[in-house]
């Protein structure tokens, strides 16, 4: 999906770069390159300074030099000792594409000294390789830091975030964590939807934003984090602009999980900020939502490694083990108090995570089934998010039904469970849940087409709709309108944010998000436009269930629920498209489209007339037995239906048909 | 050749021309149970040598000289040119002489040594070599392993290359069968596919076969070949049943990657005939010759009754055979080896032999391998798989699992189950032994593919099997 590979395109744009100071530095390998390991060999100008005393430091020309380094080196051996709340500083880096925003991350780290630069590797806090090939954060981590200002320590607490707007409840929960946060904006892109969404998330949880980087409004730190420049700006505005945490050590324990993960060894491993009181290793804890109780064996500062203390106390950020079981126990949002002095409410915001978007996962081969299975629930370990439960379907053998936050998120689970589990499957097209109102006056949530009840049991059918925000260059008002015009859009209000940039407003059918909407968004505006969505509730439509018949057997896999002025022209389009896919057969194979017992679009496949086997010369056998082996794999990385032998790219490439045609 | 007796073989043979029990990797026994005997109905083997490890009775002989390559062609030949007469040709006699060493090189692994019962002289064009140089190998082949006196003994003949004389010099030599590669009756189909011979050559050379008294005698044919239509198919299959041979043997034209015709064409598109209409000259030749009285006793091959030709028989039975010259194959120990196809490592293969640097030793096959190459070449004939034997050999599950694959094939009339006396069991009684596996098991006798249907679909079909033996 492009979705991810959007999300890294920011390079930090040095705006000095015509200064020919910054060009010498730049030609002397003089900035941070990680793979150099600090070759400073240019050294004439080491007594330039940063004046640690700037606070809005506009000076973009400012470098670090290789004493501030030394000396942050040295803070940061201290990292884990006490400081007083008042200097604690609590922050996490909204921006809208995280290749930029984990560069900045890194580098903060570095300057803190919190990172030897031999155990440095590019996006330190994002862990999972998956993460840094696609150069997004999934999971988000945390890191305190230790910064020397005007001769005080201070620990400096980053929460990094994702990105992405199907983690973006954990986007939430991590800067209710925060007293303030870095606005990253790329000076050569503009503001996107979801940055925005997020300042309005960090303005909401009363956060100090301080923007980086060139916007148009005042106090703005322009910053390049590949070069290192203004590095030691932003540092300085965080201590002197984000306020501290209150000091209500005195409370009863009241802690927000932001994150937490499974390890195989440890259990879960649980992030959380401390907001009231101190929690102490040892200590009896209790998760107020979940209700469990632990004794919390070991707990740490993150830093950005974990490291073992004695104590977290008000407004310090940490990490807890307590040979916990399952993610779902100690869920993000969560409140942690002690189980005997319980706090007598938790803290706000703790939501039950939601899946938006469903879809079957079935093995190719039947026997690994109980591979799958034992992948999702270790899977589940780490994400609670996702909910799996077994599906049957007579064409497509034993499965499970999953549900995910968005289609990034399917994405990534599909992913991981190819490459991690080593797992062949077979993924049905993504589905919302329905809503059917029954004639009997009951309504059934239905997220599987062929578990639709039939067209005599229901009196309606309501879908899922969302809001959603367009961000664009006004160019492309007229094709983004278009687009969503397409999805069954509802126009609802556009606003010109500055002379040639707007912002659109429409509400639609989430379905229609499901699939290429945000590819189409952004082929359409060439890339400038940007999106964000929320969930706004049911409406009725008038929804028809497609299914797909080969053979005149249906292919439940293949089933779709559309709206019905869409049937006639997804129904020509999937009969087409998996004529082209479908080999032939010994025998005409009809592939239909119908609605009910009507078949809407028709297509056949002609059977093969020869295949025969040639003669093999002089008796040597060899290259045609070779040639009917790969026939018979061929055949065996099928699914047979009924007598028709449908590869598992039939059922891939529908997916992306519906892209074409939705 | 002194410099490499004493070389080390991985390090002078060439890497693609290692045979492969130099190659093999270890390979174990994965079916379910472990082979035994493949027995097949004829052979009345007492002892417990699996028969395609007894020593081979068969030989053929690669003679690869030819006037100029077909356009169709890839095997492995030398193209003479037309200027000088082969009696001269000294690439004929060195060759020869190199074909003849490596016979005498070839190492003999059993007392008393069969002699042969079928000799194959296939090419290139084998009658473009002198009987004289013929003559020396068949003494090569009499010395090394003896020639049994009823052997059938083919030759691949061209129209063209050949006359009265020498077709009786070659009897003389007891050559007793000739497969004539005629092709098509039309010049112009001819002279397309690169032919060095017209129709007149044709007649000519079939008056010659008859006037010798050839008596038993093939005719082989190309459908599918550009620009053939119906019509011309029609009159080439009326003419080859006018000219009374006793064996007919129809080709579907295979366009290969590297020919002129790889280049050329797409396979049912113009100027080849359609995938419809190729499978009509298909169907065509096997209702015209049956018709005609000849039996369609193999995908390609049709013959009067009691003219079978022996040598590709025992490739279908998958009995062991010799091969000798460029890139032959041969079949001896459970061992399949194809000989290099270029000249040069040819030669050097050769050397290489006659030092003892080449071993082809007895060595254990994979059963599933078997099982395939028994599946694929029983299923090319009429008789079809003896799935009696094949239990034997691979386990009656195996053969359950066959029976029911082609459940559909079955019912669409592509795969024919007959039992033990050889009728045909119906599709109604087939239906009601799916659902008892011990009668499953017992009352089918043999499978084969219908003819034609299951013939033309045969690689579809085969490949069934084959993923049952695999999985």
């Amino acid at each position: 999906m492009a979705t991810a590979a959007d999300f890294c395109r920011l390079k930090f744009m040095p705006l000095s770069v015509n200064s020919p100071f910054h060009h010498q530095q730049q030609h002397h390998g003089f900035g941070f390159n990680y793979s150099n390991k600090y070759k400073f060999s240019y050294s004439g100008r080491r007594s330039f300074r940063v004046n640690c005393q700037t606070t809005s430091g506009v000076d973009s020309s400012s470098k670090v030099s290789h004493s501030d380094l030394q000396l942050a080196a040295v803070v940061g051996k201290d990292r884990l000792s006490k400081v007083p709340t008042s200097n604690i500083r609590n922050f996490s880096i909204i921006a809208h594409i995280d290749h930029g925003k984990s560069t900045l991350a890194d580098k903060l780290l570095q300057m803190t000294g919190s990172v030897e630069s031999r155990e440095m590797k590019d996006q330190f806090l994002d862990n999972m390789d998956l993460e840094r090939e696609r150069g997004i954060t999934i999971k988000l981590q945390a890191a305190r830091m230790r910064f020397m200002y005007e001769n005080e320590p201070y620990c400096l607490n980053l929460i990094d975030t994702p990105g992405h707007v199907d983690f973006s409840y954990e986007v939430s929960r991590s800067l209710a964590a925060c007293e303030g946060a870095l606005l990253v904006v790329d000076a050569s892109q503009g503001v996107e939807a979801q940055t925005l969404a997020n300042v309005y998330l960090a303005l909401e949880n009363n956060l100090e934003v301080i923007p980086v980087i060139g916007l148009d409004c005042s106090n703005a730190i322009y910053c390049s984090a590949k070069e290192g420049i203004g590095i030691t700006e932003i540092l300085n505005a965080i201590v002197q602009r984000i306020p501290p945490p209150h000091d209500t050590n005195g409370r009863p324990l009241r802690a927000l999980i932001f994150d937490s993960y499974y390890d195989a060894y440890r259990g879960v491993i649980v992030y959380f900020r401390v907001v009231d009181g101190t929690i102490k290793k040892g200590d009896r804890i209790i998760f107020m939502a979940s209700g469990k109780d632990y004794f919390a064996d070991d707990i740490g500062v993150l830093s950005p490694s974990q490291m073992q203390v004695e104590e977290l106390r008000a407004g310090e950020v940490g990490y807890l083990s307590a040979s916990i079981k399952s993610v779902a126990d100690a869920r993000v949002g969560d409140t942690i108090t002690h189980y005997t002095r319980r706090a007598e409410q938790s803290l706000p915001g703790y939501k039950e995570a939601t899946p938006m978007v469903f879809c079957g996962l079935f093995p190719i081969d039947a026997d690994q089934f109980p591979e799958l299975r034992d992948a999702l629930e270790k899977l589940q370990l780490n994400d609670a998010a996702l909910k799996f439960e077994p599906e049957t379907s007579s064409a497509m053998g034993f499965g499970f039904r999953c549900g995910f936050l968005g289609l990034l998120h399917m994405e990534i689970v599909q992913e991981r469970l190819e490459r991690e589990y080593n797992l062949t499957l077979i993924i049905t097209a993504p589905s919302v849940v329905y809503r059917v109102n029954t004639i009997y006056g009951d309504t059934v949530e239905c997220s599987n087409p062929s578990l639709l009840p039939e067209p005599g049991k229901r009196s309606s059918i309501e879908e899922p709709y969302v809001k959603i925000e367009l961000l664009t260059p006004k160019d492309y008002i007229g094709p983004l309108m278009e687009l969503a015009q397409d999805r069954r859009g509802e126009f609802k209000e556009m606003k010109y944010l500055t002379e040639s940039r707007a912002s659109i407003i429409y509400e639609l059918p989430l379905a229609e998000m499901v699939g290429d909407f945000f590819d189409q968004l952004k082929s359409r505006s060439k890339g400038y436009a940007s999106m964000e969505y929320s969930f706004i509730g049911y409406r009725e439509s008038e929804l028809i269930k497609l299914d797909i018949l080969i053979n005149g057997d249906c292919v439940e896999p293949l089933a779709t629920i559309v709206h019905k002025d869409k049937a006639y022209a997804v129904g020509r389009a999937l009969t087409q498209k998996l004529k082209e896919l479908i080999p032939r057969q010994m025998f005409k194979v009809p592939i239909q489209a119908c609605v009910g017992s009507k078949v809407i679009a028709s297509e056949s496949l002609s059977a093969i007339r020869k295949d025969v086997l040639a003669k093999c010369y002089g008796g040597d056998i060899t290259r045609k037995k070779k040639l009917l082996r790969k026939q018979a794999e061929g055949k065996r990385r099928m699914k047979a239906i009924g007598k028709v032998d449908v590869p598992q790219e039939a059922f891939m490439a529908v997916l992306k048909l519906e892209k074409e045609v939705l | 050749m002194l410099k490499l007796s004493f070389t080390p073989l991985s390090t002078t043979f060439p890497s693609k021309i290692i045979p492969p029990r130099l190659l093999k990797s270890i390979t174990t026994n994965t079916l379910s149970q472990a082979p035994q005997t493949v027995r097949q109905n004829d052979t009345t083997t007492s002892t417990n040598t699996p028969q395609h490890k007894l020593p081979p009775k068969s030989a053929y002989i690669h003679l690869p000289f030819c006037r100029k390559r077909c356009h169709y062609c890839d095997f492995p030949i030398i193209a003479l040119g037309s200027s000088s007469a082969p009696e001269e040709d000294p690439r004929i006699l060195n060759y020869i002489q190199t074909l003849c060493r490596e016979i005498k090189a070839t190492s003999l692994n059993s007392n008393p040594n069969p002699s042969l019962e079928t000799v194959f002289f296939g090419g290139g064009t084998p009658s473009l070599v002198p009987p004289k140089l013929v003559s020396l190998v068949l003494e090569t082949l009499s010395s090394k392993f003896g020639v049994s006196l009823e052997a059938e003994m083919s030759m691949e003949m061209d129209p063209g290359t050949f006359d009265r004389g020498k077709l009786k010099e070659l009897m003389e030599l007891r050559v007793n069968r000739v497969s004539l590669g005629v092709q098509a009756f039309q010049d112009g189909l001819l002279k397309a596919c690169g032919r060095a011979h017209g129709v007149k050559e044709i007649y000519e050379a079939i008056d010659i076969v008859k006037a010798c008294g050839v008596e038993n005698w093939s005719l082989d044919l190309i459908s599918s070949l550009p620009h053939q239509t119906p019509e011309m198919w029609e009159e080439s299959l009326k003419l080859t049943i006018q000219a009374h041979p006793t064996h007919v043997s129809v080709y579907d034209l295979q366009v290969e990657k590297d020919t002129k015709f790889g280049v050329l064409y797409t396979p049912g598109e113009f100027p080849l005939p359609s995938e419809d209409l190729s499978a009509e000259f298909y169907r065509m030749a096997s209702r015209m010759l049956t018709d005609a009285g000849y039996n369609h006793y193999e995908i390609s091959s049709y013959c009067r009754s009691g003219y079978m030709c022996k040598h590709n028989y025992t490739y279908w039975k998958n009995e062991p055979f010799y091969g000798f010259g460029l890139g032959s194959a041969s079949y001896v120990n459970g061992i399949r080896f194809s000989r290099p196809r270029k000249l040069k490592e040819f030669m050097h293969y050769v050397e290489l032999l006659e030092d003892g640097g080449v071993n082809c030793e007895d060595d254990s096959t994979d059963a599933k391998d078997l099982a395939m190459d028994v599946i694929m070449l029983s299923l090319r004939t009429a008789r079809g798989l003896d799935l009696k034997s094949f239990a034997k050999a691979f386990g009656c599950e195996l053969v359950l699992s066959l029976c029911k694959v082609y459940q559909p094939y079955v019912e669409s009339g592509h795969i024919v189950f007959l039992d033990d006396k050889l009728k045909t069991i119906t599709v109604d009684e087939y239906s009601s032994l799916l659902s008892d596996d011990r009668k499953m098991s017992e009352v089918p006798a043999f499978l084969r593919l219908s003819d034609p249907d299951g013939f033309l679909l045969s690689n579809e079909l085969i490949s069934h099997a084959f993923g049952v033996v695999g999985s």
